[in-house]
């Protein structure tokens, strides 16, 4: 499968028919959920991920094989999603909590499905607004490291390498991740806060 | 040691949890982990509690309209836009009239050239004895006529990008379309199409515009930057608030003269063709 990925890239390089394409179709959603993790915005996400691809067409001669071209593009993409929420910073959207007058926010209602129930719906929008909630006060690194992992569904060498951190950085801040995320979730769904009361 | 403190096999064990659950632990580390939580009741409540905190972040939860995109169509949008791009990058490798790729047809003229180059030293070479390089005046390497190259390039791609920024900072300056939908707003959704479009170039050129030695046109390249990212975190219908502020932050940085100002110095210096 890896090799097939260098292969793959390799047919970019030298121009090969479909070989982009196929490349595209690849990495795509995966770059969309770490997208996703990212920006918070379901069409920032999939202008992010067309920016990324649009780069790695214009520099693909200057790829090198040292790094997997799933690396690479969540490098490029990760740097490009870095980016953006700095200059958001600037002036911060509505993004996870509701308006005041209880509208929901811009982000949460650019992530709701439209075609589910309304209980469905509420139960799921709830979720996603603690699981977001919770991500983002993790700490930079370790928010990155973790959206990397679970949702770009990288292996720790290939987050290292995207990184350019330790293998022992990466283990460490995804353990210390999860943990905060866990601790997060167990003060807020009753069952699991029950669960944490008997274990003490 | 404090007597809420976990027992050291248990802090061990606690800190491989997150590795265990992403299947990234080697065969002698998982062994032992599934040996403790099967003695250890504490641990196995924790493994529990992280699972079911990390099995709740589902993508789905996180990205619940991944499933309503077309993938196939966005595959062939993405890929469409990023050759238009690099066409756009690379003009010369676009098609002659005889069929011959522009790019193949420099190539077989510099080979050309370079022959008849070498052909004419070598003859020269034959004739007279090789001159003394003249003081003062070292030789232009090939090194250092692609640095010229990559640098007029760099200065092309930031004029484009400046003149066209110009225009759509004097649109915002001036007085703003009002939106249909709502009163007292304004209309600028023309303005962030074009912001997004220019902040695409601007990543594209981003490879010459690195090579740019003067510094002072990469800082406005990159102030322009976050101007523009500005607008197009901007609702369509902005509210009066919002453009106010835009204009102030555009004014106060002076941008649009500094524009003017750097666009004058490079055509002065003749870097832009």
């Amino acid at each position: 499968m890896e090799a097939d990925d260098f292969a793959l890239m390799d047919g970019v390089k030298s121009g090969r028919s479909g070989a982009f394409e196929a490349l595209v179709e690849r990495y795509q959603r995966r770059l969309y959920r770490v997208a996703v993790g990212y920006l918070r915005n379901h069409e920032d996400a999939l202008d992010a991920v067309q920016e990324t691809y649009v780069k790695i067409y214009v520099a693909r001669e200057s790829y090198r094989p040292s790094a997997h071209p799933f690396t690479w593009a969540a490098r490029i993409l990760a740097n490009h999603c870095i980016d953006r929420i700095r200059h958001r910073r600037a002036v911060p959207e509505q993004s996870l909590d509701d308006l005041p007058d209880g509208r929901p926010g811009r982000a949460a209602a650019a992530l709701a499905a439209p075609d589910e129930a309304a209980p469905e719906r509420q139960e799921r929008r709830e979720l996603g607004r603690t699981l977001l909630l919770a991500i983002d006060r993790l700490p930079a690194r370790q928010r990155e490291i973790f959206i990397l992992r679970h949702f770009g569904e990288m292996r720790l060498e290939e987050i290292a390498a995207a990184r350019g951190c330790a293998l022992g950085t990466v283990k460490s801040s995804l353990h210390r991740a999860a943990a905060a995320l866990r601790d997060h979730l167990a003060r807020l769904d009753p069952a699991l806060r029950r669960a944490e009361e008997e274990a003490s | 040691m404090s007597p809420l403190r976990p027992p050291r096999a248990c802090r061990a064990a606690r800190e491989r949890l997150a590795l265990h659950y992403y299947a990234a632990l080697d065969a002698a580390e998982e062994e032992t982990l599934e040996r403790h939580l099967g003695s250890c009741p504490a641990c196995a409540r924790e493994w529990d509690l992280v699972k079911r905190a990390l099995d709740a972040l589902d993508p789905r939860a996180i990205a619940p309209l991944e499933p309503t995109v077309d993938w196939g169509e966005f595959a062939r949008s993405t890929a469409s836009r990023a050759r238009a791009a690099a066409a756009r990058e690379r003009p010369v490798l676009r098609r002659g009239p005889w069929g011959i790729p522009a790019a193949a047809r420099l190539t077989a003229l510099a080979a050309v050239l370079a022959a008849a180059l070498l052909a004419l030293s070598a003859w020269l070479r034959t004739r007279t004895e090789a001159p003394a390089p003249v003081d003062g005046e070292p030789p232009v390497t090939m090194l250092e006529s692609a640095h010229i190259i990559e640098d007029r390039l760099g200065h092309q791609g930031a004029a484009r990008y400046l003149r066209d920024s110009r225009a759509l900072l004097l649109n915002l300056v001036g007085p703003a379309a009002p939106c249909r939908k709502s009163d007292g707003h304004y209309d600028i959704t023309l303005e962030k199409e074009k912001s997004r479009q220019l902040l695409r170039r601007k990543n594209l050129y981003d490879g010459d515009l690195l090579t740019l030695e003067d510094r002072r046109l990469a800082t406005l390249v990159a102030q322009l930057e976050s101007v523009l990212m500005e607008v197009t975190t901007l609702d369509d219908c902005a509210t009066a608030r919002q453009i106010h502020d835009l204009r102030e932050r555009i004014e106060t940085r002076e941008i649009l003269l500094r524009i003017d100002l750097m666009t004058r110095e490079m055509q002065r210096r003749e870097h832009v063709v």
